[in-house]
């Protein structure tokens, strides 16, 4: 039988308008000064804001720190520490923060020199202001859910898998959530929990979402991503 | 410029995106948004104020578009303003920013401005801003310019107008100033309808290749460009030597000829000179007005490159992506945005790396195919004209709500 929530899952979807901050940072000295006095909601947006789009690149870095210190200081060993950073760990952005400065720190305590970007490719600190509307799907069902979730984009996906960890404050994701509290299918939502979305695009974790409801096994990535694109397009 | 209805977009932007736009228009239903820039004729203002217009009003907002009057001096005055923005070197007089401040007060007398949204387009009506206190709009400025490295002087001048409104747009961070009004990004976008940008027959492409004859056995490698140093066009043309060691192919440079423009002139005649006598280098004096040969330049070409040692955002690598063309392209201003390296095409620093990586694709075509497939995509997620709408509607929904950094609506 088909368990019914009590409570429906509203599907709500976040835009973000970028706003430049002005300030900027040629090297690490300069960066490290301003990742520590920077308004929060840059470290959000800088960290964040790859998930929202479609990317066709997964497997690069996600986040505009670590792309920015590989990039154009060629610094790959901090690169690849502050890329390891995985949103899904914290709950708010003051010890995302402190992460992310002592990660620094350490590189320019051994740093022998400080390697300067060049001119126009210094790093620029952005913010969003993310606005939220709710989307017309509203579910009760398993089914429901996955069909509303095939309908809905990357952004609102982006809001109830990732943004809700900070809006929460806790470790778990909206789906999760729901599915656990509403229809009490705590196997689905633990398996969702753990999705990797670090290395597949957005679709293709939406598509793996949608495969743990209906308890099907998809092998996404090995059809490549050409392929998935392909079949994104002959969609439309 | 045919008319473009919403449903067309539909067709090309992935549907959530487009659905997205339609959540938050509906949120702005009946709002009125007047937008002003200096001309209804040419220029990618114009260009795009002609498509977005009827567009928005499709979607349910009240959106009208005004152009301010000048004479020749006020437009002899803006035009210098607008090179010295871009960091040339020009004369700017005292005389110039009078006739400036003079026009627009004449402007601000004959219009009104009653609506919820008033959004003026660069530096020539920057100064009508004098009509906020009698209005009851919220006031955006629109730049389009590249002001990385302005003339001091002018920004100056411009500077005490932009200061006045509500929130400014620029269109890279690196255009933005201190200044201290919110300063929104939106990258520049295409549209996928104009004739620079239209899909083509092959008929269509098959003509261009004619007119310009082209061959249709051997790979075509193109750059479109001004001529301008900025652009590394002899940069391109050794590449081209490197390259043609190994492979029977043709270069295309291919530029628009300014007759006002003396270093264009000087550059076109420095290419012409070295590349004098070989006959698979070809430069392209194109005239004004070229969108379909552009168009058709880049769909008849196997890679496109965009060899920049400096850059805005490069536009040409955003209509190449879009033509499924793996673009090789220097790593300056907004290109690395757009070409991710090895997905959508490859960076490149030198002259040297520009020819490897062009043989390297020539030898694995299936490389660039997919490359291609890749910055079609990549654009249709984030620099198609809808993208831009989206933008432009998130602004108008925030002005509602100055200071919050998350609106709930």
């Amino acid at each position: 039988m088909t368990t019914r929530a009590k409570k429906p899952f509203r599907f709500y979807t976040t835009s973000s308008l970028v706003e430049i901050t002005g300030q900027k940072a040629y090297h690490l000295k300069d960066f490290i000064k301003l990742l520590k006095t920077i308004d929060s909601s840059c470290i959000f947006y800088h960290i964040h804001h790859s998930f929202r789009e479609y990317t066709f690149a997964p497997g690069q870095y996600s986040n505009d720190f670590a792309r920015w210190v590989e990039e154009d200081l060629e610094e790959a060993r901090l690169a690849e520490r502050l890329a390891s950073i995985d949103v899904s760990e914290f709950t708010d952005l003051e010890t995302l923060r402190a992460k992310l400065v002592e990660f620094v720190e350490d590189h320019l305590m051994s740093a022998v020199e400080i390697r300067k970007a060049a001119p126009g490719r210094e790093f620029y600190f952005l913010r969003g202001t993310s606005i939220i509307t709710p989307t017309r799907y509203e579910v009760n069902t398993l089914d429901e859910f996955t069909s509303a979730l095939e309908k809905v984009g990357m952004r609102s996906l982006y809001f109830h898998f990732f943004d809700a960890r900070l809006r929460l404050g806790r470790k778990t994701n909206d789906f999760s959530n729901w599915i656990r509290q509403e229809l009490g299918e705590p196997e689905i939502a633990v398996k969702i929990n753990k999705l990797d979305p670090y290395f597949i695009t957005m679709d293709q974790l939406k598509q793996e979402i949608i495969a743990l409801c209906q308890k099907k096994d998809i092998k996404m990535k090995a059809k490549g991503l050409l392929g998935f694109i392909k079949n994104i397009a002959g969609n439309k | 410029m045919a008319e473009v209805k919403l449903k067309d977009y539909a067709q090309i932007t992935r549907p959530q995106n487009f659905e997205e736009i339609m959540l938050l228009a509906d949120r702005l239903q009946g709002k009125t948004v007047k937008m002003v820039n200096s001309t209804k004729d040419g220029g990618g203002v114009a260009e795009m104020l002609h498509r977005v217009v009827p567009l928005f009003n499709e979607l349910g907002l009240n959106m009208k578009w005004e152009t301010i009057e000048g004479n020749a001096e006020f437009f002899d005055a803006t035009k210098a303003f607008h090179n010295a923005l871009h960091g040339k070197e020009v004369e700017i007089t005292k005389e110039m920013f009078k006739v400036h401040n003079e026009v627009n007060d004449l402007n601000a007398k004959k219009m009104t401005f009653n609506e919820d949204i008033v959004v003026i387009h660069d530096p020539q009506p920057v100064g009508l801003i004098q009509m906020k206190d009698k209005s009851p709009a919220k006031w955006v400025w629109r730049c389009h310019i590249d002001t990385a490295t302005p003339h001091p002087q002018v920004w100056k001048h411009l500077e005490q107008y932009i200061t006045k409104y509500d929130a400014s747009i620029f269109s890279a961070p690196s255009f933005a100033k201190q200044l201290p009004i919110p300063q929104v990004m939106i990258y520049p976008a295409i549209d996928p309808f104009a004739e620079k940008n239209r899909i083509l027959t092959k008929a269509e492409i098959d003509s261009v290749r004619q007119k310009f004859d082209l061959p249709n056995d051997k790979p075509i490698i193109t750059q479109v460009s001004r001529f301008d140093y900025l652009k590394d066009p002899i940069g391109v043309f050794e590449t081209y030597k490197l390259v043609k060691k190994h492979h029977d192919c043709v270069f295309v440079y291919a530029g628009g000829a300014a007759s006002d423009d003396p270093e264009g002139t000087a550059v076109l005649n420095e290419l012409q000179e070295r590349a004098a006598g070989d006959k698979d280098f070809r430069i392209l004096l194109l005239p004004p007005f070229s969108d379909f040969d552009i168009n058709g330049l880049q769909r008849a070409s196997t890679i496109v490159m965009q060899k920049s040692l400096k850059e805005g955002f490069g536009l040409t690598v955003t209509e190449a992506l879009w033509k499924k063309k793996p673009v090789i392209a220097g790593a300056v201003g907004g290109i690395p945005l757009q070409v991710i390296n090895n997905f959508t095409g490859m960076l490149v620093h030198s002259v040297e790396g520009a020819a490897y990586k062009i043989r390297y694709l020539l030898n694995n075509p299936e490389v660039g195919e997919r490359m291609g497939e890749y910055g079609h995509e990549h654009v249709r997620e984030k620099f198609l004209l809808t993208r831009n709408m989206r933008n432009y509607l998130l602004l108008f929904l925030s002005l509602q709500h100055p200071g919050e950094s998350v609106i709930e609506i």
